[in-house]
């Protein structure tokens, strides 16, 4: 069953056109890898599927009803190029906020994610005062308090060294495990590839392909990327 | 294409209206005994005012249906119509303080009339400011969409609160006592003109609007 | 009551952020205590002065302060995109709405009380102190007004290109009304003007109901992009 699906998404700002007649479905499930050069529209498409921005054209379902009458968004987590982090709070008041939003009385599954994500030593610090790394990795934390049916992550692995990608890449088996969707953008061939049951490649604003993981091979991905100038990780 | 039609048909009214209603206000009526002369821009005054009543209005419904359809043709109404208030509210001041310096004496006073229009005229030009402030074609209509309703309802209260303050101060004089019948018709004449002038302003400005939408659509197609 | 659930965690929010941030109320102190000072040089606030000139002396001052602390307030959440931790959950836009409407309240009134303490000790007024809980309704339905019509404006300001610098061209002819409202009824209060107060308490009543039931139905349009 689709989740999520997309007819002809089209997004123009001012005079130029990040998307241009996106047609795409998510199965409930399933993980969907977004690779692309930069300027693609990674970002718009992610945005437009999470809810919290508005397409130019085209129809949006969620559940099979339009996105205004579905409740999309308080179903989903999205992560952006920015953490959504209160920088002045601490890491613990941080996820203290979200887990008084969502009305969970579980301290203790707040203080297994911040161990299992290795912020615990850091709990009672500001977040202004981490490394750029572990930002992403708070931000990350947040969506498993939140328990949502689809992650939407822009780019997660920014920032983050070896040790943290296969930790995260961990994790998103795990929520792929409990049935969530996950929707990825990534700069990563090989760790993108591994997650995705189904792997894309936008470009200027369209799919070049979408197609099972199976029918691509991590060399395709490295050849377009390097068509385009532009250098994968 | 029924647009254009009707901006046609509305120019050919107007080209005939506004020259007579010229002649009624300058030739047909009568001066009035106090105020002479100066006393016939109040039949643009009052006009106008109405005219950017109308103009504001029809901002405040087409901000609610964009808010409702997400459609931009919405948006493009709303803000052809503000703007069309905007220069209408501004006229009404200029005008209305052309009147008040020979008849009240002075250029400007804190009548609650002029406050409310002085203080709409505040929030059109922040509507506009905000549009120039925002790229995104979406969120500038959601935006100013939300600002188009605010400012609007905001206008009984400002009416309100204006007159009660006034009402400590001392009055100054009301215009002018009752109008003659023949005074009366051509301030009736007055405002079906400039009514006519403000549908027409909008409806140009609106189609404007969407002729500019539809050349970046070209535009765009062109690159691609 | 899962509604007021969210609002509440919100304005807990805040006021931490407050607490270890310190960006919006002490700034917001600051401006009432300078302005204060600055008025002292502009007008002539002698003795017999003071009581006429003090309605219009601290509803400026309110009006100020508070659009600084406002726009701070609503830059606090636009910062890394924190406010999308609270559209991704559970919490309504209306619930969001009430939670930021809270937290501006209560900075605003700890800042008018604090502006009403300078002003007695700057302008040796104390009789303003004495005269609070007649005042009271007054100060407590304007300031109302002001983060009902303060919250929505600066959330949406604060997306545009100019950010909050843009936020006192929207938002103070929108008020108008409630700072008529605020001097008249202080000034009926304080130096027994005819009149009644009991009007201006019905309009700022009047625009608070009206401004809460709008911004209720249009907030969830400022936070989509």
């Amino acid at each position: 069953m689709n989740i999520i699906e997309l007819r002809g998404v089209r997004k123009q700002y001012h005079a130029k056109t990040a998307l241009g007649g996106i047609d795409m479905y998510v199965r409930r499930g399933e993980c969907i890898t977004l690779f692309g050069p930069n300027g693609a529209g990674k970002t718009t498409l992610l945005k437009i599927i999470s809810g919290i921005m508005s397409p130019t054209e085209g129809r949006l379902l969620y559940n099979d009803k339009p996105y205004s009458e579905s409740d999309i968004k308080k179903d989903a987590f999205y992560l952006g190029h920015r953490t959504s982090l209160y920088t002045a709070l601490t890491v613990m008041e941080n996820m203290d906020f979200i887990r008084r939003l969502f009305s969970l009385n579980h301290r203790r599954q707040v203080e297994d994610i911040l161990r299992g994500h290795g912020l615990w030593e850091r709990r009672n610090d500001p977040v202004n005062e981490l490394s750029q790394g572990m930002k992403r990795r708070l931000a990350l934390a947040k969506g498993f308090i939140m328990s949502p049916e689809i992650f939407i992550l822009d780019e997660p692995f920014t920032g983050l060294d070896h040790r943290w990608r296969s930790a995260i890449l961990a994790k998103i088996n795990d929520i792929k495990k409990q049935g969530k969707s996950v929707l990825i953008s990534t700069h990563l061939v090989e760790e993108g590839h591994r997650l995705a049951d189904r792997v894309a490649f936008l470009h200027r604003g369209r799919f070049l392909f979408i197609r099972d993981r199976e029918e691509v091979d991590t060399a395709e991905i490295y050849g377009l990327f390097d068509s385009m100038g532009e250098l994968a990780g | 294409m029924k647009t254009n039609r009707t901006i046609s048909i509305l120019f050919f009214l107007l080209m005939v209206m506004m020259p007579l209603n010229l002649y009624l206000i300058f030739k047909v009526a009568p001066t009035e005994r106090i105020m002479g002369d100066v006393q016939r821009i109040f039949y643009l005054h009052v006009s106008l005012a109405s005219g950017a009543f109308l103009a504001f209005t029809c901002t405040f419904v087409s901000s609610i249906l964009f808010l409702w359809k997400k459609n931009l043709v919405w948006d493009s109404a709303a803000s052809a119509a503000a703007e069309t208030g905007l220069l209408f509210a501004t006229l009404v001041l200029v005008t209305g303080s052309l009147w008040a310096r020979p008849i009240w004496n002075v250029w400007w006073t804190w009548d609650p009339r002029l406050l409310t229009v002085l203080i709409l005229w505040f929030i059109y030009v922040g509507y506009f400011l905000l549009r120039g402030g925002i790229a995104d074609r979406f969120k500038k209509a959601q935006y100013s969409a939300v600002i188009g309703i605010i400012g609007y309802i905001d206008i009984p209260v400002i009416r309100y609160a204006t007159k009660w303050w006034k009402s400590i101060h001392p009055l100054l004089s009301r215009e002018g006592g009752g109008l003659n019948p023949v005074m009366k018709n051509v301030m009736f004449f007055s405002l079906a003109t400039f009514l006519v002038l403000t549908v027409f302003l909008f409806l140009f400005r609106f189609r404007l609007a969407r002729i500019e939408e539809r050349l970046q659509k070209l535009k765009k197609l062109t690159e691609d | 009551m899962k509604f007021m659930g969210s609002a509440i965690a919100i304005l807990r929010k805040d006021i931490l952020l407050e607490l270890r941030g310190k960006e919006s109320l002490s700034l917001m102190l600051f401006l009432s205590l300078l302005l204060l000072v600055i008025f002292n040089f502009a007008l002539d606030t002698g003795k017999e002065n003071v009581s006429s000139l003090a309605p219009g002396i601290l509803w400026v001052v309110f009006t100020f302060s508070g659009i600084l602390g406002m726009g701070r307030t609503s830059m606090a959440e636009r910062d890394e995109d924190a406010y999308l931790s609270i559209v991704f959950s559970p919490a309504s836009a209306e619930s969001f709405y009430i939670g930021k409407v809270l937290s501006n309240l209560l900075f605003l009134v700890i800042m008018e009380m604090f502006t009403l303490l300078f002003f007695a000790i700057l302008y040796d007024f104390e009789k303003i102190i004495g005269m609070l809980p007649q005042l009271l309704p007054g100060l407590l339905l304007g300031t109302l007004g002001f983060s009902l019509v303060g919250t929505l404006f600066s959330f949406l300001t604060t997306a545009s290109r100019y950010g909050e610098v843009l936020l006192p061209f929207l938002y103070l002819p929108v008020v108008v009304p409630i700072i008529l409202g605020g001097v008249s009824s202080m000034d009926i209060i304080l130096n027994g003007k005819a009149g009644g107060a009991g009007k201006w308490i019905q309009i700022m009543a009047v625009f608070d109901v009206l401004y809460f039931a709008v911004s209720l139905l249009l907030f969830r349009y400022i936070i989509e992009e």
